[in-house]
């Protein structure tokens, strides 16, 4: 889909990268207003806490900077790239002993379900509308695991467990949503 | 090690591309996916999709981020073009990068190989110290903290990056205030303490 936002961005991204691992310093000012938001986020979705967002956002930051010239376009688009790191540094943050620990106690599994609507805290952008409708055309089961899975950082063991449901369930689930989600979104790759 | 039965590991593509497997099971999984052309077609499928939930999740990052990322970049590019053995460890493949705020204000950036056992620590809004007064960076092991140098002086808004040769599997980084010169070891609480192996 050629007016799809995600490959727009990703045209342009790819060649601020590219300018940004030959050392132009200036690219990487674009680099930033061009992703900084969705990595900030995605990370603030994930963690909630938002003093911790904004150090995992520069460490990502600082992460795709030092890392732009490993960034290899025949694998996924580059915000794809950039958004896997994100999300993976946010989930690691996440899953640290000490956050674990707390999540545990807390149990904020059901605070996680409970917001699982994706337009709070989001900017109503026309990418944001079009996600939320598409989640909205899951099944119940599959647009909680995906939810918890992706926005609330739980393992699949964990989403398993809060849901009460066989892990073999949270897979298919899991796999199944994807696929609707992927076909509602026409999303290319 | 559990067996995964290969028709189980299949299964795996949805959870591996949203991040909602565990350490062990993504490792055995990215295993499999190496030999594995529909996996591959799916994770890339998937991947995509968690792309656009992510982008769905967009929201303005306070302001002042934007010149403290920018900033400590511009000064770890300088780094990198001026001193090989920064740009050695900032290219290394096992090499993290993590940042945290201090108690005393400002942010602590580190880049840490443990395969080079060296990092680099750069700060952005540290508060200046009286001339009598130096940030000391630390290695913290098992053993207790060695010291790993003196943080130098800024420039603008952040310290130029230096390089810590010692790091050992398993440290810690800390920072402490210490009189001029530095010391042995630390005789004040730490005002950071980031854990930053890969």
């Amino acid at each position: 889909m050629r007016d799809n936002p995600a490959e727009q961005g990703d045209q342009l991204l790819e060649a601020l990268l590219q300018q940004a691992a030959r050392g132009e310093a200036a690219a990487f000012e674009s680099v930033y207003d061009v992703i900084a938001g969705p990595v900030y986020g995605l990370i603030r979705k994930v963690l909630r806490d938002p003093a911790q967002s904004e150090e995992v956002t520069q460490e990502v930051l600082l992460e795709v900077w030092r890392t732009a010239s490993r960034f290899d376009p025949s694998r996924g688009g580059a915000v794809a790239w950039v958004l896997t790191i994100a999300h993976r540094r946010a989930v690691d943050r996440v899953r640290s002993e000490a956050a674990a620990t707390d999540r545990e106690q807390r149990s904020v599994l059901p605070d996680a379900l409970a917001s699982d609507d994706v337009a709070d805290s989001v900017a109503a952008s026309l990418e944001a509308e079009r996600v939320r409708r598409c989640l909205e055309g899951l099944t119940e089961l599959q647009r909680q695991s995906i939810t918890l899975a992706y926005y609330g950082g739980y393992t699949y063991t964990q989403v398993a467990k809060g849901l009460n449901v066989t892990l073999a369930t949270v897979k298919a689930r899991i796999r199944g949503g994807l696929i609707r989600l992927r076909d509602c979104l026409g999303v290319t790759w | 090690m559990r067996f995964v039965p290969r028709r189980r590991v299949h299964t795996l593509a949805g959870p591996y591309a949203l991040d909602a497997v565990e350490a062990a099971e993504r490792n055995r999984f990215e295993r499999h996916l190496r030999g594995c052309r529909s996996c591959q077609q799916e994770v890339r499928a998937f991947t995509a999709t968690a792309t656009a939930l992510g982008l769905a999740a967009a929201a303005t990052p306070p302001a002042r981020l934007r010149g403290r990322v920018l900033d400590a970049i511009a000064t770890l590019e300088a780094a990198r073009t001026g001193d090989p053995e920064i740009a050695t460890v900032l290219a290394a493949p096992d090499a993290r990068t993590t940042s945290a705020g201090t108690s005393a204000g400002g942010t602590a950036t580190v880049v840490a190989s443990t395969r080079e056992g060296k990092l680099v620590f750069t700060s952005s809004g540290l508060p200046a110290l009286p001339p009598e007064r130096v940030y000391e960076l630390w290695f913290i092991g098992a053993g207790g903290a060695r010291p790993a140098g003196l943080v130098p002086p800024a420039s603008g808004e952040s310290t130029i990056p230096v390089l810590a040769s010692g790091l050992e599997a398993g440290d810690k980084v800390g920072v402490t205030v210490e009189p001029a010169g530095g010391t042995t070891s630390p005789t004040t609480t730490p005002i950071v303490v980031m854990a930053v192996a890969a």
